[in-house]
């Protein structure tokens, strides 16, 4: 791990050259994207969760996924885009969210929504923890603050599959989703094309699969810990095969354009994308 | 609740059944960060007649939407700084899912664009230090208290 310092600073968004502008926008779109996406399938539980703390707390941890998506969107605002352009108006393909966020839920599975948040937030605390001394200043100053309200999410997630493998049918339904999600959690870690340049600039300081390993260190003992067979041999070896659809490069699962029309809805729906016109355009009265 | 305090909790804290206590009772406090916020020049009064302590008055007019404090005392306000009539604001938020974001920028911007002596305002989100209770200004802790908050 590089101490800050040692590596020279990126600069300002408008003087960074090409190559490292690419970078982070690279790094930067998969992080918006995951907590935006992640944030649109939570809400889908709202009035659906089995208790009304629980709804309540889900929804909370959708409010700040979508509040950290919106701060990793302003980085790439910084390079001029809108929001609109790169939320409600974009391309399904442009976005690059990791497939295990779009999935839809098995209906009225809530052991999906629980060991999912857990997955992801495990992940998502270890890649913040790599963008502490991250060279970038836009990012390194924006850790803090989303660290600082990611605990409470894993804890719930935590207390919530303690709760459920307690008992024989809570932890058959683990079982199934873990069965399911954790090859998606693989996706988490598949590079975007501009990893190298995103280690070499020191945009993170750790490359993505000695996260995954780390993740690995973490996630596997815990849900052993509450008796849940994952694919892992006696040697401690993971033996996953990686879905067909990752997400890092584009390629989605046939879920996300559903979803992706369902909440870009309203938005056409108002023609907020073509604006309203008071009066005909000068150039184009004869 | 009746008036008598929490009764229905009575004997139940401690025991196996019935309802516990919630263990959050309290926000997690920060750590003081020298400099922060920035609440006037050089502490209020101070340059009466001066743009900042006039844009620091400004300010303690914006009120946070959700409790009757005002940006200055409750800390979000992280740096003023004005140049040939231009101001620039370090505005924080206290969490970062605010959806008062824009209305909060937009309220204080406009409060400080119509101090005189000010051409033009601009607002700058900052996340650094990350606020805490920590930041809220004696008398704002006072106002939160009187609002109902225990802090």
């Amino acid at each position: 791990m590089t101490i800050a310092g040692d590596e020279p600073s990126l600069g300002a968004p408008d003087d960074l050259s090409p190559r490292e502008r690419e970078a982070v926008s690279a790094l930067v779109r998969a992080m918006a994207d995951d907590e935006f996406v992640l944030a649109e399938r939570y809400t889908e539980w709202q009035v659906r969760s089995p208790t009304l703390e629980s709804d309540l707390a889900l929804s909370n941890v959708a409010q700040d996924e979508y509040g950290h998506a919106r701060l990793w969107y302003d980085l790439l605002q910084d390079f001029g885009a809108s929001e609109a352009e790169l939320i409600w108006e974009a391309d399904p393909v442009d976005f690059r969210h990791a497939t295990l966020v779009e999935l839809p839920f098995p209906e009225g599975d809530w052991a999906d929504p629980i060991l999912r948040s857990y997955l992801f937030d495990v992940y998502e605390k270890l890649h913040l923890e790599a963008l502490e001394d991250s060279s970038y200043p836009r990012i390194r100053d924006r850790v803090g603050k989303v660290q600082s309200e990611e605990t409470f999410h894993r804890e719930h997630a935590e207390n919530w599959l303690e709760r459920l493998c307690a008992d024989p049918d809570g932890r058959e339904r683990v079982q199934f989703a873990a069965d399911r999600l954790f090859p998606y959690g693989l996706t988490l870690f598949v590079p975007t094309d501009r990893e190298s340049a995103i280690v070499d600039l020191g945009i993170r300081t750790d490359p993505l699969d000695s996260l995954r390993e780390d993740w690995f260190a973490e996630v596997i003992p815990f849900l052993e810990s509450l008796g849940i067979d994952l694919p892992v041999t006696d040697d401690g070896v993971v033996e996953v095969e990686l879905p067909e659809k990752i997400g890092r490069r584009g390629d989605h699962t046939d879920h996300w354009p559903d979803l992706f029309a369902e909440f870009t809805h309203t938005y056409r729906e108002m023609d907020l994308d073509e604006p309203p016109r008071l009066m005909e355009d000068p150039d184009d009265v004869g | 609740m009746s008036a008598d305090g929490p009764e229905e909790f009575d004997g139940a804290a401690d025991g196996e059944t019935g309802p516990r206590y919630c263990t959050y009772t309290s926000y997690e406090d920060g750590e003081p960060v020298d400099g922060f916020p920035w609440t006037g020049p050089t502490g209020r009064g101070a340059d009466e007649n001066g743009v900042a302590d006039r844009i620091a008055d400004a300010l303690d007019d914006v009120e946070d939407p959700e409790m009757p404090i005002s940006v200055l005392d409750l800390g979000l306000v992280y740096g003023v700084t004005v140049e040939d009539g231009q101001a620039t604001v370090d505005l924080t938020l206290t969490y970062t899912g605010c959806p008062a974001r824009d209305l909060l920028q937009e309220n204080v911007r406009r409060a400080v664009a119509d101090v005189e002596g000010v051409e033009a305002a601009e607002v700058r989100l900052v996340w650094q230090p990350e606020w805490t209770v920590e930041m809220v200004t004696d008398d704002g802790k006072d106002q939160l208290r009187e609002f109902g908050l225990s802090i």
